[in-house]
């Protein structure tokens, strides 16, 4: 087989979600202060102080402290949304495209109505209804917060990736091998198992890393508009927080976006490149 | 000779936006026990719609099957999805056209006929495994254990139709449908292939169903023929009495468009003129009636019914070859 050549732009990409993802689990154990330890002598420092190398803001957090306890709940929240989403989407998606019927058009046109609502939208409306208390004068628990915000960008993933399934195994299932399976008295849950899934997991992957992207910038909006985790502990709160400062004190800003930036950068060009690997495996069959 | 199936006035029609399409017209077809039935005709002319219909494969919200289809003395038509599922694999089976299609992409050969194994036999994994290598030097195919491993793209054409058989076997099935198993292969290759079929279906006792385009396959490796036309069965013999006596001017143009190696070099293959009728709006005449040599106006205004030259010999012609008129004009 011919080994596919990576382009330098590829590398980086990976070893950025690499870091990322090293973040995200070993964040915790490295030898830097926690995000809310105040540095009151250096409130405001710019980028490159020594000690504090991506700045301090407004408040006398460490940015780069902020960054990498970030990109723990950032990272999170984007791989367990889009793997429930990723789950539940592809269960409805195939069984969907695999039975047809008046069940497929059900769930076809649910997945179209829910993508009509913009993601951000739909995420905001069910945050305000599933993370608000009946005594307003209560708090919202952080933890609850969490699962709400989860469930929400969850149910936002799920026509994305339950599209893609759908279609895939619209063509995978047409296909002679299906037939060929069915007559050998495959059930057909037997045969969505070993025939349908591992042809359409290549580009439910593929778009997954898309749909990463899509999920770590609704996480920074919603909690750019004040309904996300609070206290600024992921990339968009440290945004949040910092957007009142913008005028003396940008780096608080603009490190965080840079993070943003790269990840769903990254996140996006590995799942083009995935797809392009696809499509050439896919011609020479 | 007991009957393995039988099939009797078997309509399938598809529903299309251009109207409804009739695939296939009123079959009646036996299949004896231990026997090899060839179904010849021409692409579109309904043989692997009916042997899949037969089968009861084909599926769709699309799909009008009528007719009654028997199968070792149980009724096929009128068992219930599971039960049709069980006489899969073990009663019958299917080799497919194109081995590259019908095995999937992304699984290795020996997950693929294991799996069959597992699940229809209850075998465990060591034990389908071993059989899989079994079958595979059944089939002949060389250093069984290592094929195993492989994906099909790196198998060669013959090399992956093989592995069908193998597969198809695989649950000893007692009647083997194989629907054009060396259209996609070369002919050097078909030759094994269909040998190979012949081999299997004596040793381990099947019958099978051969469709093809390929009157001269049907000549080496059949009992029994029954050529298609646009969805009927347009002549019916035992193989010895269709090419001693062949009735249909459509059976004669199909073995006259079959190269001969006595031919000169640079002649020019005959053909059969024109097309198919229309499947959603066939004419009220006799289907072939455009591309017949021997065409009356009989032909044209009246729709020939089967019959029966008397020794089993079923032809649907007004003028067959042979008889006097024909032969005049």
């Amino acid at each position: 087989m011919r080994k596919r050549k990576y382009t330098i732009p590829t590398y980086f990409a990976f070893a950025w979600l690499g870091l990322a993802v090293f973040l995200a689990i070993f964040g915790s154990f490295l030898p830097v202060d926690g995000y809310q330890v105040i540095h009151g002598d250096f409130i405001d420092s710019p980028p490159l102080t020594p000690g504090h190398w991506f700045g301090v803001d407004s408040n006398g957090y460490d940015i780069f402290s902020g960054i990498i306890n970030g990109a723990r709940l950032s990272v999170f929240i984007a791989i367990v949304s889009v793997g429930l989403g990723g789950a539940i989407g592809a269960l409805l998606g195939i069984t969907a495209a695999y039975y047809r019927g008046r069940y497929d058009s059900f769930i076809n046109s649910t997945f179209n109505v829910v993508l009509s609502v913009p993601n951000l939208v739909l995420a905001l409306a069910l945050v305000a209804v599933l993370a608000t208390n009946v005594d307003i004068n209560e708090a919202v628990p952080t933890w609850r917060r969490l699962v709400t915000l989860i469930i929400s960008l969850t149910v936002v993933i799920i026509p994305i990736l339950g599209r893609i399934a759908r279609a895939a195994t619209l063509a995978w299932s047409g296909r002679e091998f299906v037939v060929a399976a069915r007559s050998m008295g495959m059930r057909d849950r037997d045969i969505i198992k070993r025939h349908i899934v591992p042809n359409v997991l290549p580009a439910l992957i593929a778009v997954g890393f898309l749909a990463v992207g899509v999920v770590i910038i609704a996480e920074a909006s919603l909690s750019l508009l004040g309904v996300g985790i609070p206290d600024g502990a992921s990339w968009g709160g440290m945004l949040a927080r910092g957007r009142n400062d913008l005028e003396y004190n940008p780096h608080a800003l603009y490190i965080p976006i840079i993070a943003l930036a790269f990840t769903v950068i990254s996140t996006n060009h590995v799942g083009d490149v995935l797809r392009g690997g696809l499509d050439r495996r896919e011609g020479r069959l | 000779m007991t009957t393995m199936m039988s099939i009797s006035d078997m309509y399938v029609r598809f529903e299309t936006p251009f109207g409804l399409l009739e695939a296939v017209r009123g079959v009646n077809l036996e299949i004896p026990a231990g026997a090899s039935v060839g179904i010849v005709g021409e692409s579109g002319s309904g043989k692997t719609v009916m042997s899949r219909a037969a089968m009861g494969l084909l599926s769709g919200s699309n799909v009008r099957r009528e007719g009654k289809v028997v199968f070792n003395g149980r009724e096929l038509t009128a068992m219930s999805k599971e039960e049709v599922r069980n006489q899969f694999g073990t009663g019958m089976a299917m080799i497919f056209q194109d081995p590259m299609t019908a095995l999937n992409p992304v699984r290795r050969v020996g997950t693929q006929i294991s799996e069959s194994l597992r699940v229809r036999l209850g075998m465990d994994k060591k034990q389908a495994m071993q059989r899989s290598a079994e079958l595979l030097s059944l089939v002949r195919i060389p250093d069984p254990e290592a094929m195993l491993r492989k994906f099909p793209y790196q198998l060669s054409g013959g090399m992956r139709q093989r592995v069908m058989i193998a597969i198809a076997i695989s649950c000893n099935p007692e009647l083997l449908f194989a629907d054009e198993p060396t259209t996609a292969l070369d002919v050097t290759v078909q030759a094994q292939i269909l040998q190979l079929l012949s081999d299997l279906r004596r040793d381990l006792k099947m019958s099978m169903v051969l469709v093809t385009h390929d009157l001269g396959v049907v000549a080496n490796h059949t009992d029994f023929v029954a050529v298609m036309y646009a969805g009927e069965i347009v002549e019916q013999a035992s193989t010895t009495e269709l090419f001693a006596n062949m009735k249909m001017p459509y059976t004669r143009a199909l073995l006259e468009s079959i190269p001969n190696i006595e031919m000169k070099s640079g002649a020019r293959l005959k053909v059969i003129e024109g097309r198919l009728p229309n499947p959603v709006d066939r004419p009220k005449g006799c289907g072939f009636v455009t591309r017949c040599t021997y065409a009356q106006q009989k032909c044209h205004d009246e729709h020939p019914p089967l019959v029966d030259a008397g020794n089993g010999h079923l032809y649907r012609c007004w003028y067959p070859l042979g008889h006097t008129i024909a032969r005049k004009q």
